[in-house]
This record gives structure tokens, C-alpha cells and sequence, in this order.
């Protein structure tokens, strides 16, 4: 450990800390309040949207307006808030889960930090700009997204803050791998190591194999704009279903960079909460490689209506990563299985994510098969369908992850009170607006339309969902005041206040500066667990370490 | 257990008479076959939904935890044999819906060999451009003005759909079909509508502005109408 001390730099205290810090626990926190900032942004553009949308006729911005308002929140949601969230996660919970005092280079993840910030309030500034934000989607495909369609400094700003911020995922990522495969305690071998850490490993590969694609497409996006070449354009030689391929190869990826820590975070509470080890270790590892290596050959599902892609191949090799996901499904009810589960608010949420993701994983079957995406592509039925994987899946996961983690980070338990009010508001609220999303698309609404006639008969489905869109907003309004009061007056957490499996709950709450004063032995993927079983069984007195 | 038997399998019924009842019957022949590949898919996928879900349920409510029963439950930690079923049974679900997607794929890209006409469609910002090949009639117009094009009912049409500028999709709702504009490319679809009406088309893919706007109208009419249109607007065009 000393010499650990030596290699970490001393940062100075008070707020100047904060930007300074090199520790991961700091620049956890960081990208996880950045994020929730994010998503409160962009979800604040949704209802903006949504109420647009509540009924016939435009009432509250133009079309140029509403255009920016769907990429920017596609923008923020997938690059601002829901990667940093990941990393965010996996920056404070790794080296906790496998006993290190830190990530493998504390430096390069403070610049990574600070540089997917700066994306962020880059893209996002174009909204200060004369001709305002990117409106092209968070796809921005070309040519639309050329000079000639898309002028306007906000457009090169959303480019280059992405690109920003997919570099800074990289080198969060390429941290985060030698991290988990460098500095294991003794004793924790890759296969003791927490189901989230897994998790965490794949997502590292997936974005470091997917990222650079995504950084190709805008470098060579940014010169058909700025330099007069033709990458993307028709007229120089260029193809636009190119540019299609190079995003997809990273947007696939991206979706389950999105999800898979998020299945990680849910099979480390489930268990927890049933009183019992996770059902089939290995299965879970095995089906998360699977999905991994799955999800880089099935891009071109995306692209099915363009007729520029084997239908076939990407048919089936999309239908296929249902059957990882099904195993998942069925090792989370073999851990509940048998168990006595306690409902607080970390495994209502994990309820709730199974019932939610279970939907969506579903309709995303409709969609692996061209006949019928030719059909739903580019309708409402696709926006359902998104929301209820990374809404209903991740963004339920992630707030189960939060109840469950923030008395670690914080010392301070959430409202329990509270934190069942949000999840009753948080799953009506979901539904109400996702649901009849897909009535809607069966019935031809096209995504990406500020306005519809009130003869196409949407007014009532579109209405639903606008309240349910103002509930979430109150559920995530709950949470914060949650937050809020529980960060200054909850009770104290302790080290372990739910009967933890995992190390993070075998040091003090929140941890010291190096993590560790002790680490128990590790013997099994539950060294917390190990210990306090042996304690039990040798007495009251016996058992001191 | 078997008394849940019961409930569950008139849940799975519901739901899946609900989940296929809310596509509309398509008035063509790619459209039924996407009518059908839905159904099915609807009917399946109900019943893994209501399967999974009451299991899901079912565990939830039998193992929650009494209040005052302390006691750490049986710790076993998974059963090989279960995983390897429940690895195979979606692996075959899988499989069969690949297959049914693969016949139905056929249908829905077939070519006609001989088609009634060929439209040559071509989308720009904002609007549709319809030439019917070797007939000299064109057929255009954008928001405000939306264009109606004429097809026979019962004979093949086949669309060549490509765009001008940037990308817009070629979406007509009722028949269950789309297909991508793209600048530089060909898309063909080959439609056979057999009932007559007005069925609307919509663009599909964000294309900037109007959007939204970019409607049209395919009226679909018996063959020898629609030979009759066809010589009017061929003389139509010729005078102007
Ligand atoms: C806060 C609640 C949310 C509401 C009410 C909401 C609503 C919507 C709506 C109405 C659209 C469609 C806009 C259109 O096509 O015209 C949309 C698009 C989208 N949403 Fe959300 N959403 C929410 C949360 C999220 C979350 C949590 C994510 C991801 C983590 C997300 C990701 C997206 C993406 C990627 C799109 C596509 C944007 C595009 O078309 O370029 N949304 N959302
Ligand atoms: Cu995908
Ligand atoms: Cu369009």
C-alpha cells in the first residue's frame, strides 16, 4: 500500500478538489452527477417534445425547433448521460469490486472525464448559435448532415463534441480494462469477480472495438463539410449508405454498452436481495461474452429499408442474441427462485426493469425480421420499442443501482418512503407514454414529425402519452428531492446496510481514500458474505479478523 | 402450479388476441404476407411475454420474505441441466421465427417478371416526382399539393424509388411497406393492391423541413379505369 501512496498525486481541498481530483471515487461522482444533469437536460427537451405532440396542430416551436429538440435529446441521452452513466458506475464500483485502491491510470481517467464534459457542453452549445443545434437526428445521416443541407455552426459543434466524447469513452475504456485486468486483490481470480465487473469488461471491449468507428464516420462527416470532399455525397462518388455502416458498426455496439452494465448492476442486487448467490455464474459470464462478440455482427439491422444490406444474414444473427438475453432472463427467476426476497427500493426497480426489458426485448424480435421492420422502421413502434429497452432496462437498472450504491458513496441511506413513491409514479408514468407508442406506429405515425393531421386519428394515443411523459418527470422530481433531503439528513448507512455480497461493502461508507483498510480473504465471488458467515458461526466473541 | 395453468394460458390468449388484432388487414398481396408473419410473431411472442412475466410474478410473490423469518435460505448456486434448456428452448423459438421470417421475406421482395407499369418514384425536399416508364406521364407535387398517382387493383406495379438530394423513405402504411430513397441508388418494390381506394403515403425518413409534410396518395382503381386514366393523362401531358 505505501508505495501506492506515492504513486497518486495530492490534490488540494475544498470545491478546488473536485476539479483537481485524480481519485476514482471523485471522478465517479463526477460523471455521475454530469450525467443525471444531462439526462434531466435532455429529458426536459422530451417533454418539450411530447407536448408539442399532445395533440393536432403546431402550438408551442417550429419544425426547425423540433428538429432540434429530437437530436439534441437522442444526442444527450445516448452520448451525455447514458455512456458517462456506465462509466461513471464502473469507475466508482470497479476497483471496489476487485479490492484495488484505484483505476490503473488515475490520470488519463480525469482527462477523460473532463473531455467527455467538454463534448457534451459543446454539442449542447449550439443551441446558443444563430442557426441553433444539430437538427438532423442523433443519427445525423448524410447527406442531410452535409454543408449544403445542414449549414450552420451548430451542426460542426454537435460533431465535434461527439467525437470528443467517443474518444474520451476510449480511453475510459482502455482505464477501465487494465483496471479490472492488472490489479485484482489476491485471490480474485477473473471468475470470482462480481457478475457487474464482467459486465464491465465486455462493455470496455465493445467500446473500444465500436467507439473508433463512430470516430471514422464524423472525422470523414466533418470533411464533406469542411473540406469540399465527398465521402458521403452522391454527386463527388460518395455513398451515403457508407456513412449508414460506418454508425451502425458503432450504434449497435453502443445499445448494449448501454444495457449490459446495467444487467450487471441488476444481477448484483437481485441477488443480494433473495438471500442467495446468483443462479448459474457461469452462465451469466458466458451468455455477456456472447452477447458481446453477438452484437458486432449484427449492425445492419438498422438498415434493412435501405435494400442495401443481406437481409438474411442480419436476420438471423440478430434473432440469435435473444437467446443470451433469454438465459439471463431465466438465471435472474433461478436466483430469485427459492430465495426470501426483500422488497426495498433497489429490487423493486429490478422488478420493474425485468417486466419492462422483458417488453422491450421482445418487440425488438418484431424488429429483426425485414418483412416486418420494412413495416414498423421509422415509426413510433421503433421509438416504443427503444424506450422500453433503454428506459424501462437501463434506466430502471440504473436508479435500483443508485438506491442501492448511493449510501455507499454518500454514508447516507435514501427515504425509503420516497423511493417507493418514485418507482410507483416512475412505472405508470413509462407505460402511459411508451405503450401506446406502438399503437401508434402500427398505424403509420413516422418518428421525427413535429405535427399530424387530426384526420390520421393519433390525437388520443399521442395525449396518453404526453401525460405519462409529465408523470416520469414528476417521479424523477421525487428522486432528486429524495437525493436532496436523504444526502443531508438520512440515516447513517454503515458499512453494509443490506447484507452485502460483493467488497464494496466490506470497507466503510464512503470508502477511504485508498479504499481498503482490510480486504477479507477472497475465496468465492461473495468474500463479504464468506466472512460474515464465518463470523456468525464462530460466536459472538470468536470471529474478530 | 397446475392450478395457475389455468389463468396463465387465458392471459396468454388475451394478449396475444390483443397483440395481433392491432394491425390493420392490408388490402394487398405483400401486405397480407406481413399480416400474417405479424400474427404469428404476435402469437408467439404473447405467449414467452405472459410465460415469462407470470414467472417472473410467481417467484416474486412466493419467495418474499416473511417478516419474521431470519433464517438464510438454501444457498444452491444454479443447475447445469435447467441452464442447458432454457438455452435451447429460445434457440429453437428463434430458429422457427427465422425460417417463417425467411418464406415471407421471399414474398414481400419478389420482382414481378412482366409488371402492369413501372413508376419511377423520386423524392426531393419536399416532395414526390412519378413518372410511369414509357407512358410520358409524370405525376408530381409536395405539401399543399399533395400527388395522387393511379394504380390498377389486381395486377402487379412495380416502384423504383430513388431521391434527389438526401435521403427520404417511400412509406405506405396501409400496405404494411417502405423502402429507403437514397441519392445515387435504385430501390425497387413490387406492389399488388386488390382492393380499390385512396391509401396514403408518407415519408418515412427525416429529410429536414417538411417532413412531416411530404404525403401522397396511391389510388388504387380496376385495370381498365386504370387504362383509361392512363390515356387521358398521356393526352393531358401531350397538349400542355
Ligand atoms: C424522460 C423521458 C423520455 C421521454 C418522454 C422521451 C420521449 C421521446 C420521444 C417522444 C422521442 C421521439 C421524438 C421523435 O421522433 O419525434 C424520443 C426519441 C429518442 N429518445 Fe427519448 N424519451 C425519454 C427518455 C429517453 C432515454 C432515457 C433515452 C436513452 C437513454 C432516450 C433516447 C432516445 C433516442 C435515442 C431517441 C431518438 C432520437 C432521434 O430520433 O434522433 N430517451 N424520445
Ligand atoms: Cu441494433
Ligand atoms: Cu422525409
Amino acid at each position: 500500500m505505501a508505495t501506492l501512496e506515492h504513486s497518486v498525486p495530492r490534490t488540494a481541498g475544498g470545491l478546488l478538489e473536485w476539479f483537481t481530483s485524480v481519485d476514482h471515487k471523485k471522478i465517479g461522482i463526477l460523471y455521475l452527477s454530469s450525467a443525471l444533469v444531462f439526462f434531466v437536460l435532455s429529458g426536459i427537451l422530451a417533454l418539450v417534445m411530447r407536448s408539442e405532440l399532445a395533440q393536432p396542430g403546431l402550438q408551442l416551436v417550429d419544425r426547425q425547433t423540433y428538429a432540434q429538440l429530437f437530436t439534441m435529446h437522442g444526442t444527450g441521452m445516448m452520448f451525455f448521460f447514458g455512456t458517462p452513466m456506465v462509466i461513471g458506475l464502473a469507475n466508482y464500483f470497479v476497483p471496489l469490486h476487485i479490492g484495488a485502491p484505484d483505476v490503473a491510470f488515475p490520470r488519463l481517467n480525469a482527462f477523460a472525464f473532463w473531455l467527455t464534459l467538454a463534448g457534451a457542453v459543446m454539442a449542447f452549445a449550439g443551441f446558443l448559435t444563430a442557426t441553433g443545434a444539430a437538427a438532423f437526428g442523433w443519427t445525423a445521416y448524410a447527406p442531410l448532415s452535409g454543408d449544403a443541407y445542414s449549414p450552420g455552426t451548430g451542426a460542426d459543434l454537435w460533431i465535434i463534441g461527439v467525437a470528443l466524447s467517443g474518444v474520451a469513452g476510449v480511453l475510459a475504456a482502455v482505464n477501465l480494462l487494465a483496471t479490472i485486468f492488472g490489479m485484482r486483490a489476491p485471490g480474485m481470480s477473473m471468475l470470482r469477480m462480481s457478475i457487474f465487473n464482467w459486465n464491465i469488461v465486455v462493455t470496455s471491449i465493445l467500446i473500444a472495438f465500436s467507439f473508433p468507428a463512430l470516430t471514422v464516420a464524423l472525422a470523414l462527416l466533418w470533411a464533406d463539410r469542411n473540406l469540399g470532399s465527398s465521402f458521403f455525397e452522391p454527386a463527388g462518388g460518395g455513398d451515403p449508405v457508407l456513412y449508414q455502416h460506418l454508425f451502425w458498426f458503432f450504434g449497435h455496439p453502443e445499445v448494449y454498452i448501454l444495457i449490459l452494465p446495467f444487467f450487471g448492476i441488476v444481477t448484483e442486487i437481485i441477488p443480494v436481495f433473495s438471500r442467495k448467490p446468483v443462479f448459474g455464474y457461469k452462465g451469466f459470464v458466458f451468455a455477456t461474452l456472447l452477447i458481446g462478440a453477438y452484437s458486432f455482427s449484427v449492425w445492419a439491422h438498422h438498415m434493412f429499408t435501405t435494400g442495401a444490406v443481406d437481409g438474411p444474414f442480419f436476420s438471423a444473427t440478430s434473432m440469435l442474441i435473444a437467446v443470451p438475453t433469454g438465459i439471463k432472463f431465466f438465471n435472474w427467476i433461478g436466483t430469485m427462485w427459492g430465495g426470501k426476497i426483500r422488497f426495498q427500493t433497489p429490487m423493486l426497480f429490478c422488478a420493474g426493469f425485468l417486466f419492462m426489458f422483458l417488453m422491450g426485448g421482445i418487440t425488438g424480435v418484431f424488429l429483426a425480421s425485414p418483412p416486418l421492420d420494412y413495416f414498423v422502421h421509422d415509426t413510433y413502434y421503433v421509438v416504443a420499442h427503444l424506450h422500453y429497452v433503454l428506459f424501462g432496462g437501463s434506466v430502471f437498472a440504473m436508479f435500483a443501482g443508485l438506491y442501492y450504491w448511493i449510501p455507499k458513496m454518500s454514508g447516507r441511506m435514501l427515504s425509503e418512503g420516497l423511493g417507493k413513491l418514485h418507482f410507483v409514479l416512475l412505472l405508470v408514468g413509462m407505460n402511459a407514454a411508451f405503450f401506446p407508442m406502438h399503437q401508434l406506429g402500427i398505424d403509420g405515425m413516422q418518428r421525427r414529425i413535429p405535427d399530424y393531421p387530426a384526420s390520421f386519428g393519433y390525437a388520443q394515443e399521442n395525449l396518453v402519452s404526453t401525460a405519462g411523459a409529465f408523470l416520469i418527470a414528476l417521479a424523477v422530481l421525487v428522486f432528486f428531492i429524495n437525493l436532496f433531503v436523504s444526502l443531508r439528513r438520512g440515516p447513517l448507512a454503515g458499512d453494509d446496510p443490506w447484507g452485502g455480497y460483493t467488497l464494496e461493502w466490506a470497507t466503510t461508507s464512503p470508502p477511504p481514500h485508498h479504499n481498503f483498510h482490510r480486504l477479507p480473504p477472497i475465496r468465492s465471488a461473495r468474500p463479504v458474505f464468506d466472512e460474515r458467515r464465518e463470523n456468525a458461526q464462530a460466536g459472538p466473541e470468536g470471529g474478530s479478523p | 402450479m397446475t392450478r395457475l395453468v389455468r389463468p396463465i394460458s387465458c392471459m396468454a390468449l388475451l394478449v396475444m388476441v390483443g397483440a395481433s388484432a392491432c394491425v390493420p388487414q392490408a388490402p394487398s398481396v405483400q401486405g397480407r404476407a406481413v399480416n400474417q408473419l405479424y400474427g404469428i410473431f404476435a402469437v408467439i411472442a404473447s405467449i414467452i411475454f405472459v410465460v415469462t412475466a407470470a414467472l417472473i410474478a410467481l417467484s416474486m410473490l412466493r419467495y418474499r420474505a416473511k417478516p419474521s423469518d431470519d433464517a438464510l435460505p438454501a444457498q444452491f448456486e444454479g443447475n447445469v441441466k435447467l441452464e442447458l434448456i432454457w438455452f435451447a428452448i429460445p434457440t429453437v423459438i428463434v430458429v422457427v421465427l427465422f425460417i417463417l421470417t425467411l418464406q415471407k421475406l421471399d414474398v414481400v421482395t419478389e420482382r414481378a417478371p412482366d409488371p402492369e407499369s413501372i413508376i419511377e418514384v423520386d423524392a426531393y425536399q419536399w416532395g414526390w416526382s412519378f413518372t410511369y416508364r414509357g407512358e410520358g406521364v409524370n405525376i408530381s407535387g409536395g405539401p399543399h399539393n399533395d400527388p395522387e398517382l393511379v394504380v390498377p387493383i389486381d395486377r402487379a406495379v412495380a416502384f423504383e424509388i430513388s431521391a434527389e438530394d438526401v435521403q427520404h423513405s417511400f412509406y405506405l402504411p396501409r400496405l404494411l411497406i417502405k423502402r429507403d430513397a437514397i441519392p445515387g441508388r435504385t430501390n425497387r418494390v413490387d406492389v399488388e393492391i386488390d382492393e380499390p381506394g385512396r391509401y396514403i403515403g408518407k415519408c418515412a425518413e427525416f429529410c429536414g423541413l417538411l417532413h412531416a409534410e411530404m404525403n401522397f396518395v396511391v389510388r388504387a382503381v380496376p385495370p381498365l379505369e386504370y387504362r383509361a386514366w392512363l390515356n387521358e393523362r398521356k393526352q393531358d401531358d401531350g397538349n400542355a
